[in-house]
């Protein structure tokens, strides 16, 4: 191990700086037609993790964050489809929390994940995460407990691939960006920027996140309303974020869809 | 930790080759080691990576939506001593979007600063090696 990180350093450091003496095979064509590569290693597409979108938020500006928390986290109904979509909604809600710098309520969410998981028997991969998410709340190292979120959402979506809930586990994603959604265009409605809207450009997971559905092993779970109603939030979002920028008039109509969805995952009769 | 792999769907699966995971652990660990660097510089690293295996000049394309106003760096690596291989970061055009990018042998990596939010292409290339296929991972990081 010590001659790997030996290795490294002498070159990991030094390679940046000698661009310039990258042999010519190295050296990348300009453009490339993406056509050429089977759709099977396009297709698959890299979900960000919600960090990633937080960390430009932050360089927008400081949005008013208490106001994006919510009171009522929602309601586990024993339909696991609705507690998965649940879970990623108050995975979403803890950046919220952190964002807004709000201790105890990390801790509370950080709590809500435990239960959540124990619904859908994944308690034990998120145990450690949520543990961590609560004591770094209360020593309030928010970065920490940004990545111990992102942890958990991906331990989560891990311990359902590895109990063959790939279907559940794809939905826990979902969940997470649909209620992130949410909070991202209501930051944007209210002090919109052509900038802060492009944000929502994100047409190649909502096609990911439409087959996932389209193409669900479980045909119960993929005639599930719940799971209906989202696939449809999906579809018609789309053409709101096609080529061009993404107008206030389609911000203000994504929050609006996706808070009607967020109230339905979270509402007892989900 | 124990590394957790997303395995793309290599190019080559109708050969369907079984990967070995183990091995493919080692090319994830020289992808983080490759990575560790830059979380000094204030990047973050994602736990999850992705990889497989390929053939002399096959390549695979790991697609990912990046956003504006962040930095990203994508580390790759093979297990596969004397092994040259690439990662080149491309936009939903197709024309090339990193700013920087280093190769040495086993290693490789791309620094994409987007000019627009969007879906971004990693194009992983085996370019040469002493074996027929060859295990590779995929890290990125932002800040």
């Amino acid at each position: 191990m010590l001659s790997r990180l030996l290795f490294l350093v002498s070159y990991g450091l030094t390679l940046v700086s000698s661009l310039g003496q990258i042999p010519s095979a190295a050296t990348p064509p300009v453009s490339i037609d993406l056509s050429k590569f089977p759709a099977a290693a396009v297709d698959e597409v890299v979900v960000p993790v919600p960090s990633e979108i937080f960390s430009v938020l932050d360089k927008l500006g400081s949005p008013n964050w208490k106001a994006e928390m919510r009171d009522n986290l929602g309601k586990n109904t024993g339909n696991r489809a609705q507690v998965a979509l649940l879970l990623g909604t108050v995975i979403a809600d803890g950046f919220v929390a952190v964002e807004a710098e709000n201790s105890e309520s990390v801790k509370q969410i950080g709590q809500e994940v435990l239960n959540l998981a124990d619904a859908i028997n994944v308690r034990k991969a998120v145990l450690a995460r949520s543990k961590s998410i609560m004591d770094k709340a209360d020593s309030k190292n928010w970065r920490a407990v940004r990545e111990e979120l992102d942890g958990a959402l991906q331990d989560v979506r891990s311990a359902m691939v590895e109990l063959g809930d790939a279907d559940l586990a794809q939905l826990v994603s979902i969940g997470g960006w649909i209620r992130g959604t949410e909070v991202l265009t209501s930051i944007v409605g209210k002090n919109y920027s052509a900038t802060g809207a492009e944000l929502l450009n994100q047409p190649e997971l909502l096609n990911y996140f439409t087959r996932r559905i389209d193409e669900m092993r479980s045909s119960r779970l993929k005639k599930e309303d719940l799971v209906g109603r989202v696939r449809k939030l999906l579809r018609d979002i789309r053409p709101l974020i096609g080529k061009g920028g993404i107008s206030q008039a389609s911000v203000e109509k994504i929050n609006k869809m996706t808070n009607e969805v967020v109230v339905v995952i979270t509402s007892e009769e989900a | 930790m124990k590394p957790r792999l997303a395995l793309l769907v290599p190019l080559a699966l109708a050969v369907a080759v079984p990967l070995a995971v183990a091995t493919v652990n080692d090319a994830l660990s020289f992808a983080k080691e490759a990575a560790a660097p830059y979380a000094k510089q204030g990047f973050t690293i994602r736990e999850d990576a992705w990889g497989g295996d390929l053939g002399v000049k096959d390549q695979q394309a790991v697609t990912a939506q990046l956003f504006r106003g962040n930095e990203y760096w994508f580390w790759l690596a093979t297990d596969t001593r004397g092994a040259v291989i690439t990662v080149h970061v491309y936009d939903s055009d197709g024309k090339l979007a990193e700013s920087e990018f280093w190769q040495k042998g086993r290693f490789a990596a791309a620094k994409v600063t987007p000019a627009k939010t969007g879906a971004y292409y990693a194009i992983v290339t085996v370019e040469k090696s002493p074996q027929e296929r060859s295990n590779w991972a995929l890290v990125y990081g932002y800040r």
